[in-house]
């Protein structure tokens, strides 16, 4: 059953979605270069960033949970793991919609495309880790020690392209001297990043309930063999 | 022009889906969750009576 604050979330997400929309397809300039092309940039950066903050959530979580041993912060954990997936996956199939027009190929194995499958790959193991795992306690510290190598893993994909020469495009953002965008391309690349932060949010409310079922179902059902 | 209009909507159409096809997989997993969860309940109900 719906609450009234998860239609709330869902109105405020759904507003932010369509105005990130309106900036991404109508209001801000087109580059002179790319043109229309690099509109992708959009909605392809922003959920990269959403991806690496579902990991500091999850990393946060996870390093709470060892400490507490409190299995609410394990479910936070794998739940905002989850989206990180989803994030992750929606930055690593637009790039090639992009790639494909300005260079002529859909996919190079250059350090920052690599190092983005390869957090991808991360995000899958540890999910697969989860359903791998049937001890709980056993399960949720080996998930939170997978969070660290994840974090490591974002942290390489953000400076992949500062560190080696890569086909991907130099950062814009932070970049240095000679980088930067146009600000009306800066304030749209910041409100997209900031509705698919709603998003992620929104999302993370509802994979939190799902997980916190899971936890009763596993101990009903440890009840149920026990009776 | 029209042709990298193209790859613009290939890529607006794969992200959206992504995150449709998850929201669709979320609604079908909370269903089998609530299911499972009442049928389990209730069987510990029953059991304790017993």
């Amino acid at each position: 059953m719906k609450s009234q604050s998860d239609w709330i979330w869902a109105g405020v997400t759904a507003v932010m979605m369509v105005t990130a929309l309106y900036l991404t397809f109508v209001w801000v300039p087109m580059e002179r270069t790319m043109g229309v092309v690099q509109r992708i940039f959009y909605f392809h950066a922003p959920p990269f960033f959403v991806a690496a903050i579902a990991i500091v959530v999850s990393l946060v979580a996870g390093i709470r949970f060892l400490v507490t041993r409190d299995f609410r912060f394990d479910e936070l954990a794998v739940a905002s793991a989850e989206l990180g997936l989803v994030f992750e996956s929606m930055n690593l199939a637009t790039g090639p919609f992009w790639a494909r027009p300005v260079w002529g190929i859909w996919w190079t194995w250059d350090a920052r495309l690599t190092s983005a499958f390869v957090l991808w790959l991360m995000f899958v193991g540890y999910l697969i880790l989860r359903r791998a795992v049937d001890e709980p306690t056993q399960r949720a510290v080996l998930s939170a020690v997978l969070t660290v190598f994840q974090a490591v893993g974002a942290v390489i994909v953000y400076l992949a392209n500062r560190l080696w020469r890569t086909q991907h495009p130099q950062p814009v953002i932070a970049g240095g001297q000679g980088s930067g965008l146009h600000p009306d391309m800066w304030l749209t690349f910041v409100f997209c990043t900031a509705a698919f932060m709603v998003l992620y949010l929104c999302l993370l409310r509802h994979t939190r309930r799902l997980e916190r079922m899971r936890r009763e179902i596993e101990g009903l059902r440890r009840t149920v063999h026990s009776l | 022009m029209e042709e990298n209009l193209k790859w613009l909507w290939y890529a607006f159409s794969v992200a959206w889906v992504i995150h449709l096809l998850y929201v669709v997989t979320l609604g079908r997993r909370e269903a089998k969750l609530r299911e499972e969860l009442e049928a389990l309940r209730s069987m510990v109900e029953d059991r304790g009576k017993k």
